[in-house]
């Protein structure tokens, strides 16, 4: 049974993640078709001369940064609030919000955009996108975070407020240094997220908001230049990083 | 201090996007455009273009729908020229500031969807037909060729209601425009009978699973097949027997465009000539410029695949703008053709 | 506790402005009629939801609660014992953990065209197969409802390890024991003790899965070629293609009613909040 399992076990994780060895593996082949033929950076060198390919990394850092920036800030106010007590009318809003079938999100987002224009001049474009992520990437924020609470527990708090702190005292200077890894683990989150998303993004992009994900669903429709080999591997390389970077945040 | 850091990192991250020269935001088709055609233009006028592409009129549609897309030029089909002027989308244009209107081919002076050119610029144009890998025997001819079983899961159709429907139309003899329910939905089973066969339905996207080998049959525009000719010599393209639809694509002034002026700068750059020829050349396009024409190299002007001779060319039919009673019924067909 | 109320401020902005005036928005358009090129307009009615009735949209939303059935059920299937592997095991449990983990937080669009690199005509599987022999021309893996369903699958499985691995790790190992002493086979252990005692995490991480794949839209879009309608595909053409935006509200507030019920009823059978 026990090695059954293990056997099983070696074959499960194989599948998780063969696929994208082998993506990445290919990357590195010189040929443009299925076959190995040589080691080559080709691809790599194709995929950083192609403009559309670097003008959509840029918009995506851009915008995941300014995404992950405000709902941060938020999501960790909103946890630390919800924290001293509970409301569920927003805990409740907040995991529909994180169930939400994205194609759902992006099309009510893509109403109210064209709903608000009536009045504002606005213009699908960057801001429109980063509000959407703003909107989609707050409640990862709050469950990290309330998660790093829990554990932190009260006592220190009221420890310092016994001793003459008033409220805010206490967050800034006692909750909130504790709760930092929290924090970051949960901006690394929201930054991938952030980055990763295509459906709502697409919903709402404009001028200036062409994503790295929309430029690699578009060459993953057309479906043959190895460059989106070259820029997955890299991306899965990037994101790998910056989760265990967050996971050991978390653990800390 | 950290923080200090961090935020004006953002805030010079947001800055380089800056930039001060006026703007000019563009939306056109994939492929539709010479690489050296927008660096050009900015280079004379002094400005920077926005330059983004997209695959079907929906997709452009959904974001011009709102009315504050952000887009000052883009480049809808002839036939949804009427929509988007009913849903007030569309700005007038100034034929002032079109000194190129006389570059244009006799047959697209005053076509029959804008007769005063009052709302669009024809672009360019192509048609819909077969194209296939020669090793296909015997080579398609005609659209009943595509409902052949040998082709299984290696055939594309387009993924666009308007040519896979017009596509079955023709195949039972009915036109392009067809609004009789009981036409369409006798092209529906046409449809839903062709679907065992069809590998997936897309649009340009087909063009490097073509040349890859991965699909030996698509209902293809004549440009984008063109392009995948050139890749694969080994591909062919075939104006269907039974007729086929022609598309201009124009260029039109988004109402919501506060640079009216600059976009007809640009309306009127690409109806220069030298800047069109090299669009052709560049992209393999079909110009609707006489001008730009004249200049191309005979190998290109008698290239049978963007300009069909005359025989071929007189059984090409302009779809019209279709009554919504009769777009709402195309609508759902086409559901039911994707669930089928 | 006036602080309490600052630092909320920001989330209650956030739910009003980017998640309830935008679901009042879609839920005010599913009420209203279509214009005539595809604008929104008077008067109210309940159409859009009569519609829904449609057998042509019923088969749509009946084909995705399969195929999302299908693929929690496969999930479950590949992820449970893989969940008691790494509850039974001590040294690594972490990095098993985090290999779990790993793919799932990389992109989920590079995810999605790993297997379009596999399965392709020209792709790695078809040209092994036929390099080796096998085959003589290519099996066509693409743009079917299985590659849809590798896709789900692959996409969502670490929702349902973790839930269940976290039943399972709290679970006391001398029930196993006992059983195992008390002569049951270990498969039977495996069916009749930890199975229903894992059974919070089965629907935990069933309800995480279902979820997901069935308002799926980039999965059926790429892996499926447009040729099989998900219902979120069914949304999205709605939005584009068909421009009838009052019916795609409609769909969507009622893909929306399903999820919501599916959710009340995991939290309700469930006191801890499983994220």
């Amino acid at each position: 049974m026990k090695r059954w399992l293990a056997v099983y076990a070696a074959a499960f994780f194989a599948f998780l993640h063969l696929p994208l060895l082998t993506l990445a593996a290919f990357s590195f082949n010189s040929s443009r078709f299925t076959v190995w033929e040589r080691f080559s950076l080709d691809w790599y060198r194709a995929a950083f001369r192609d403009p559309q390919i670097m003008g959509g990394v840029w918009n995506s850092v851009i915008i995941a940064l300014w995404a992950t920036a405000i709902s941060t800030v938020i999501g960790t106010g909103c946890a630390y609030g919800l924290w001293k007590r509970g409301s569920r009318l927003l805990t409740g809003g907040l995991y529909l919000s994180l169930v939400t079938p994205e194609i759902v999100t992006g099309i009510s987002l893509l109403a109210l955009f064209q709903w608000m224009f009536r009045w504002l001049h606005w213009q699908l474009g960057l801001y429109t996108v980063v509000l959407a992520h703003v909107a989609f990437s707050i409640p990862f924020v709050v469950i990290v975070v309330s998660a790093r609470l829990r554990t932190i527990g009260p006592t220190l708090e009221e420890a310092a407020m016994d001793l003459g702190a008033n409220e805010w005292q206490a967050f800034r200077r006692v909750t909130l240094p504790s709760l930092m890894p929290g924090i970051i683990a949960a901006a690394l989150l929201a930054l991938t997220v952030s980055f990763d998303d295509y459906v709502i993004t697409s919903m709402v992009a404009g001028v200036d908001s062409e994503t790295l994900p929309m430029v690699i669903y578009a060459m993953a429709r057309r479906g043959a230049s190895p460059a989106i080999n070259a820029i997955s591997a890299m991306v899965t390389v990037g994101f790998g990083a910056l989760i265990l970077i967050s996971e050991r945040m978390r653990e800390r | 201090m950290n923080r200090r850091i961090f935020l004006m990192g953002l805030s010079a991250l947001a800055g380089c996007s800056r930039d001060t020269r006026p703007r000019l935001n563009v939306y056109n088709w994939s492929s539709y455009i010479a690489p050296e055609t927008v660096p050009r233009f900015e280079a004379e006028f002094g400005v920077q273009v926005r330059y983004a592409t997209y695959e079907s009129n929906e997709e452009m549609l959904a974001k011009a729908l709102t009315g504050n897309s952000g887009w000052d030029v883009v480049f809808p089909t002839h036939n949804r020229l009427a929509p988007m002027r009913e849903n007030g989308l569309l700005a007038r244009l100034n034929h002032q500031w079109l000194t190129g209107l006389d570059n244009l081919d006799p047959r697209f002076r005053a076509p029959a969807w804008d007769p005063e050119l009052a709302w669009g610029v024809p672009y360019m144009w192509n048609a819909t037909g077969i194209v296939y890998h020669r090793s296909v025997q015997p080579p398609p001819g005609r659209w009943a060729d595509l409902w052949n079983p040998a082709l299984k899961g290696r055939l594309t159709m387009l993924d666009d209601p308007e040519d896979v429907l017009g596509a079955c139309l023709k195949k039972l003899g009915r036109s392009f425009s067809a609004t009789d329910a009981n036409e369409l939905r006798a092209a529906e089973r046409e449809a839903i009978a062709q679907k065992p066969l069809v590998r997936a339905y897309l649009n340009a996207e087909v063009r490097d699973q073509l040349v890859s080998g991965d699909v030996l049959a698509a209902q293809l525009w004549s440009t984008t097949a063109q392009q995948a000719i050139d890749a694969e010599p080994r591909l062919a393209f075939a104006y269907p027997a039974e007729g086929f639809p022609l598309y201009c694509d124009c260029a039109v002034i988004l109402r919501e465009s506060r640079r009216a002026r600059l976009a007809h700068e640009f309306l009127n750059y690409l109806l220069r000539p030298d800047v069109s020829a090299r669009i052709v050349q560049a992209t393999k396009t079909a110009t609707a410029n006489r001008a730009a024409w004249s200049l191309l190299p005979e190998a290109v002007r008698t290239n049978p695949v963007l300009y069909p001779p005359a025989d071929v060319y007189a059984r090409g039919e302009w779809p019209q703008t279709l009554p919504p009673g009769t777009q709402r019924l195309r609508d759902r067909i086409w559901t039911e053709i994707k669930s089928a | 506790m006036k602080l309490r109320r600052w630092f909320l401020l920001p989330a209650w902005l956030w739910m009003a402005l980017l998640f309830l005036a935008p679901f009042a928005i879609v839920l005010a358009y599913s009420l209203l009629t279509r214009g005539t090129y595809g604008g929104v307009g008077g008067p109210w009615t309940l159409e859009n939801y009569q519609r829904l009735l449609d057998p042509l949209y019923l088969t749509i939303l009946l084909r995705s609660f399969a195929m999302a059935a299908a693929a929690t059920a496969i999930c479950l299937a590949l992820a449970f014992p893989a969940a008691l592997f790494i509850a039974r095991s001590n040294r690594h449990r972490n990095l098993y953990l985090q290999l779990v983990m790993l793919p799932f937080w990389t992109s989920f669009l590079v995810r999605t065209y790993a297997w379009m690199f596999l399965l392709r005509d020209t792709g790695l599987i078809n040209t092994a197969l036929q390099w080796t022999g096998i085959i003589h021309g290519p099996l066509p893996l693409l743009y079917n409802n299985g590659a849809v369903l590798l896709g789900l699958v692959y996409g969502y499985l670490p929702f349902m390890v973790l839930p269940i691995y976290a039943t399972l790790e709290r679970m006391d190992p001398a029930l196993a024991e006992a059983a195992a002493d008390l002569g049951a086979r270990p498969m039977v252990t495996v069916l009749r003790i930890i199975a229903p005692l894992a059974m919070p995490g089965i629907l935990a991480g069933s309800v995480l899965v279902f979820i997901p794949c069935l308002g799926a839209y980039l999965t059926p879009d790429l892996l499926g070629g447009g040729r099989s309608a998900m219902v979120g595909n069914l949304v999205q053409n709605q939005f584009t293609t068909a421009r009838d935006w009052p019916f795609g509200s409609a769909v969507s507030i009622a893909l929306m009613a399903l999820v919501t019920a599916l959710l009340w009823a995991l939290l309700r059978k469930q006191k801890e909040p499983i994220a």
